[in-house]
């Protein structure tokens, strides 16, 4: 009798779910099609069920610190074969999506970052402060170094100002992601809802790691996601590679603009084409765009019926083309030597840029983070990997 | 009787090729030349030639009765009519003789000829249509005078929409309501369940302009605070007794549409069913009685119902919101979460519980689990089933009532209610669907009880048969005034009396509004056929009536306690009363009598006895094989029987089938004139009885097999097995079961039994 549980479901959140995407979740009357069909799903208290029928009883602490909804990779398998067009897939996203609203800190940027009606302020925030700059640096004017090109420090400079700017951007984001991080693992061990396992295993890092090697570099659950996943696979690593090489041709510039100014090497950008880190950031454009084409052709294309696109998977898909785009545009702008357009397009990508990585923790995006701990998470307690049949 | 036989042999269908229609031609002329005068084969009978043919012959009346032996007489009957002038038999060479001969090993008639079994199996069918033809007299139809005028019983939404259907259709009604306004409990509604496009939204009721209209009509007289005291008489000439406030009035009426509706059920009431068996009522006292209700304990009251203040059934809620908010009964607080228990005191086989499924509770929950949110945003509906019952096209408005974000739903079983210290409700519910043991406490506590029909406990239709004032076998549907029969379900076990909505079975307004149109075209149609003196269902233009003879008669009763219809009251002597508008023409009457006092001018005992005469039956059962009569039902042992054949099932050359009206029509004479003749067995096809019957006379198959249970002790004491005597149930669809019901038979006789020892005699 003592473990009868007082339920009080909160009719807000529910409203709340439904408007992050989970718009069809009442419709679910648990036939379990979801569960059994999909393939990531472990056999004891499957998903997506149990969070179909919690979702509908608005039952928010159990909701909240679901390891469960960062296992399910979006491959949408359930939402296809759900006789009633519940969209499980969808409210595992919602609830996702709520988890990236709620889980960092402040709790104003996961409000902004929720709805399109606050779009204007996302762009203005960092809008006014590059245009702050540039009016201070140039005058909003387009000037030309002594050579008669376009360089880019001369209206956003380097040292001064897009350096600091971005180096403490970056400091702050990982900083309230590893708040978050934290917040995100109480909520876990704090569920009443203890997620049932197998073994638990070891420790947290040796299960990150196994997670990060076994899983994220092989992309092996978007290949045993059901369904033709081809577009999800190439696409998801194109972006993903991508960025990882991206993200190393930016240290190198970073490290040795100020290793150059240390000692006085000159290692500034631009870098000449032939440089093996400008091949790789240009191989890695190429890359972004691929596999941009691909997700975005694919998600385009989702029958409506059974799949239902939200804000939060169109502003990720938005910033990331306006960043890959402006940036392919501003090299090729730079190297044709139309100053005129070169540098509001390169505006643009600095304030995109801004957009994609200091409002990184409230974004889909934030799944980088968060789903990788919570998997290192599952195979701690356990829950991963599913036993062999 | 007649001399001028016309027999027309069919070569199509496989008929020719194996039996060689032109010996068969020659076997008629030979052994019936006197009486058919007319022989003659044609390669397609049903062809325009052959149907030129036969007309011809008619025309210049050369025949008067036409036998054609060809395919089964359900198929091309609308091609063999040739008018007035001739009556048609048909004989079925094709189904039963060609389609599904088996030639046995003994049968050593020589390559090319027709096999000796088949040819004497063709002969006898033939044999027995030129005896049937000849017995056969046509029947004068009786036109009696005919009230057209329907009675509508009840006055709620089924008897109203039934009343200005038949108003519509230009038939007077009369509409009698026992309450002081029309409505029922439609009008007492806050909203209902839709029953049109898009089915999402419940809706107001149109019960108000359908009163106005019904007042307002002037072929409908409507009768308040008005009770049914008696209903006199019979089909298109009723007398009912009505009693209102000014006294008794007798109304003359030809059809009745009972729409009398349902009650709540009661949690104290005890349903007592007395004995019903027909046979063993040998008093004049009536034979159907009406159940009793006793008292007993509160069955709801584990849920809470009667101890807590604020748990309700759904007759309280809906009554609530029709009167404007829902308040806590408890202290008048506005409710702001209430809970649905389904199934409550039904489908259950506990004591005074409902056996069975309301059919409208769960869809009744979800549209006052609407009502809430509709009166409170934030208030919440719980809902805890066991199913959700929600038939057809009413899912749509389950998948509707499902995204409203404040109605919850789980399956689940109640555990326990509590009452809380504020008058809240507590309700605990085990094998969730939210994966554990559960605890909600809420305002208000509704509890979906089911109904119970007018009829459970009640005659209500009150009809001065000698039967008794109330329809029989209501315990089979609970009370429902059902006919339990897909084919026709507005049918009731008394000729002229249709039934409709929730008197008939649980269901929603808008079914019952189509129920009730059903029901009142039933009712015209029975007006329409009596005033041409036609039986109505199963045998839709039947004019021939049973006869009785009674100097023979002995006042036995049987007929009278038999007939599944009450067609027939007494007098103080216990001499039968025929009232010929509430027959059906089946024949059980025919079949009961045991001095054969009554027949049918187009279907008697002398005619089948004289069919199975006829057949030639060899002396020895080595050299000639066995004789066996199948007697089958026309309803769905002969179409079974058709389907058999013509799936390519065979069966044994030695059966003789003979098609009857019911089972319940087989005078046990015919069973001793065939025992006498020599055969070996007669095999009773015929349709289901007992609880899931699907005998379209409703008792008759089942009053053949308790007669063929008494008739083995006449059998033994003449030395014959009681065995030679069975009788099989039938479905329509299981022809694939018939061939190996005759096989089992057959070999029973052949192995187990032997010959009939009074063969040869």
């Amino acid at each position: 009798m003592a473990q009868t549980n007082r339920i009080e479901p909160d009719l807000q959140f529910i409203r709340d779910l439904q408007a992050a995407g989970g718009e069809s979740l009442k419709k679910c009357y648990q036939c379990a099609t979801c569960s059994v069909v999909c393939p990531l799903s472990p056999e004891q208290n499957p998903y997506p069920r149990k969070e179909m029928i919690w979702a509908q009883w608005g039952l928010k602490d159990k909701l909240v610190g679901d390891l469960d909804m960062w296992l399910c990779h979006n491959c949408g398998q359930c939402s296809e074969q759900c006789p009633r067009g519940a969209k499980p897939a969808d409210l595992m996203a919602a609830m996702r999506n709520m988890a990236y609203q709620n889980i960092a800190q402040p709790a104003i940027m996961g409000k902004l970052m929720s709805a399109p009606k606050y779009l204007p302020v996302l762009v203005a925030i960092p809008a006014v402060i590059f245009l702050v700059v540039w009016f201070i640096t140039a005058g909003f004017g387009t000037p030309v170094d002594e050579n008669g090109n376009v360089l880019w420090r001369l209206v956003f400079p380097q040292t001064a100002f897009i350096d600091p700017l971005f180096a403490l951007t970056a400091i702050a984001v990982a900083l309230i992601f590893a708040r978050g991080v934290l917040n995100l693992i109480k909520t876990f061990n704090d569920s009443p809802q203890a997620p049932v396992g197998g073994v638990p295993v070891m420790d947290v890092l040796k299960s990150t790691w196994q997670v990060i090697k076994d899983e994220i570099l092989t992309h092996a659950k978007f290949k045993s996601c059901g369904g033709d996943n081809t577009d999800r696979y190439y696409g998801h690593m194109g972006i993903f590679f991508g960025f990882i090489a991206l993200f190393i041709v930016t240290a190198y510039v970073g490290a040795a603009y100020w290793l150059g100014v240390f000692t006085g090497l000159d290692l500034k950008t631009p870098m000449s084409l032939w440089n093996p880190f400008k091949i790789l950031a240009n191989v890695a454009t190429i890359g972004l765009i691929i596999g941009l084409v691909l997700v975005t052709k694919r998600r385009l294309n989702l029958d409506d019926a059974k799949f239902k696109s939200c804000y939060y998977d169109w502003y990720l898909l938005g910033v990331i083309w306006v960043v890959v785009l402006t940036g392919m545009f501003s090299q090729l702008l730079r190297l044709a030597n139309v100053p005129g357009i070169a540098y509001p397009v390169y505006f643009l990508h600095l304030v995109s840029i801004f957009m994609l990585f200091a409002y990184l923790p409230w974004s889909k995006l934030a799944h980088l983070v968060y789903r990788t701990i919570a998997l290192g998470y599952a195979r701690k307690v356990g829950r991963e990997p599913k036993p062999q049949v | 009787m007649s001399n001028k036989i016309g027999v027309y042999i069919c070569e199509g269908c496989d008929i020719g090729p194996q039996l060689n229609a032109g010996q068969l031609a020659e076997f008629v002329q030979s052994e019936y030349g006197g009486t058919c005068p007319v022989v003659k084969t044609a390669p397609v009978l049903c062809s325009q030639e052959g149907k030129a043919m036969i007309q011809a012959d008619v025309d210049a009346e050369a025949v008067d009765r036409v036998v054609v032996c060809a395919c089964s007489p359900r198929v091309k009957w609308d091609v063999f009519r040739f008018g007035d002038k001739a009556v048609v038999e048909r004989v079925n060479l094709r189904e039963q003789c060609a389609w599904s001969y088996t030639r046995p090993e003994t049968d050593e008639t020589a390559e090319g000829e027709v096999p000796e079994t088949l040819r004497m199996m063709a002969q006898d069918y033939i044999r027995m249509g030129i005896v049937k033809s000849q017995k056969y007299q046509k029947a004068e139809a009786e036109i009696p005078e005919v009230t057209k005028t329907i009675l509508v019983l009840g006055g709620g939404n089924t008897g109203l929409t039934a009343a200005l259907g038949g108003a519509k259709l230009g038939y007077d009604v009369v509409l009698v309501e026992k309450e002081a306004q029309l409505g029922g409990f439609a009008a007492k509604m806050y909203k209902q369940v839709p029953y049109s496009y898009p089915y999402t939204q419940a809706v107001t009721p149109d019960v108000d302009q359908k009163i106005n209209a019904v007042t307002a009509h002037e072929k409908i007289r409507v009768l308040t605070n008005a009770t049914l005291e008696k209903l006199e008489g019979a089909p298109g000439m009723y007398t009912a007794v009505v009693k209102n406030g000014n006294g008794e009035e007798n109304i003359p009426v030809g059809s009745v549409v009972l729409a009398t509706g349902w009650k709540p059920f009661d949690p104290t009431a005890r349903v007592v069913v007395a004995d019903q068996t027909a046979c063993e009522a040998q008093d004049s006292e009536a034979v159907v009685e009406t159940p009793a209700v006793e008292k007993g304990e509160n069955v709801l009251e584990p849920l809470g119902y009667g101890k807590f203040t604020n748990v309700i059934t759904n007759v309280d809620m809906e009554l609530m919101a029709k009167k404007g908010d829902l308040l806590r009964p408890s202290d008048g607080r506005p409710v702001q979460s209430v809970a649905f228990i389904q199934c409550a005191g039904q489908r259950s086989s506990e004591e005074g519980h409902l056996p069975y499924c309301s059919s409208v509770c769960c869809m009744v929950s979800l549209k006052q689990a609407g009502y809430l949110r509709e009166k409170n945003e934030n208030g919440k509906a719980f809902i805890i089933y066991k199913d959700m019952i929600v038939p057809g096209v009413q899912e749509l408005y389950y998948k509707a009532a499902q995204d409203d974000p404040g109605i919850f739903l789980t399956k689940g079983e109640v555990a326990e209610v509590a009452e809380d210290g504020d008058g809240g409700i507590i309700v605990t519910a085990k094998d969730t669907l939210l994966g554990e043991d559960i605890e909600i406490k809420v305002d208000l506590l509704v509890l979906a009880t089911g109904m119970v029909p007018t009829t459970l406990a009640d005659p209500v239709v009150n009809l001065s048969y000698r039967q008794g004032p109330a329809f029989p076998d209501l315990q089979l549907f609970n009370g429902f005034a059902d006919s339990n029969y897909i084919c026709f379900p507005y049918e009731t076990r008394r000729t002229g009396i249709y039934s409709a909505g929730c008197v008939h079975q649980p269901m929603l307004m808008g079914a019952a509004e189509d129920d009730a149109a059903g029901a009142v075209l039933k009712a015209i149609q029975c007006l329409e056929s009596i005033n041409r003196g036609m039986a109505v269902h199963p045998r839709s233009g039947d004019i021939s009536f049973p006869k009785f003879n009674m100097v023979r008669c002995t006042q036995c009763k049987r007929c009278t306690e038999e007939c599944p219809f009450g067609a027939l009251d007494d007098d103080e002597k216990g001499t039968p009363k025929p009232n010929p508008t509430r027959c059906r023409r089946c024949g059980t009457c025919m079949g009961a009598c045991p001095e054969r006092v009554i027949s049918f001018d187009e279907y008697n005992v002398d005619m089948i006895a004289s069919m199975i005469k006829e057949n030639e039956v060899p002396d020895d059962i080595d050299e000639g094989g066995p004789r066996v009569i199948v007697f089958v039902c026309e309803n769905d042992a002969y179409p079974a029987l058709d389907m058999a054949a013509f799936q390519g099932k065979k069966w044994s050359p030695y059966v003789r089938f003979i098609p009857v009206r019911c089972l319940g029509s087989i005078n046990t004479i015919w069973i001793a004139d065939a025992m006498s003749k020599g055969i070996d067995g007669v095999l009773l096809l015929g349709c289901k009885y007992g609880d899931d019957y699907q005998c379209h006379f409703a008792k008759g198959s089942e009053l053949c097999n308790r007669r063929m249970e008494n008739i083995a002790e006449t059998l033994g004491r003449l030395q014959l097995e009681p065995e030679r005597v069975q009788q099989k149930q039938v479905a329509i669809d299981d022809y694939d079961l018939i061939p190996q019901m005759i096989e089992e038979f057959m070999n029973h006789i052949i192995d187990d039994i032997g010959a009939n020892p009074y063969k040869g005699f």
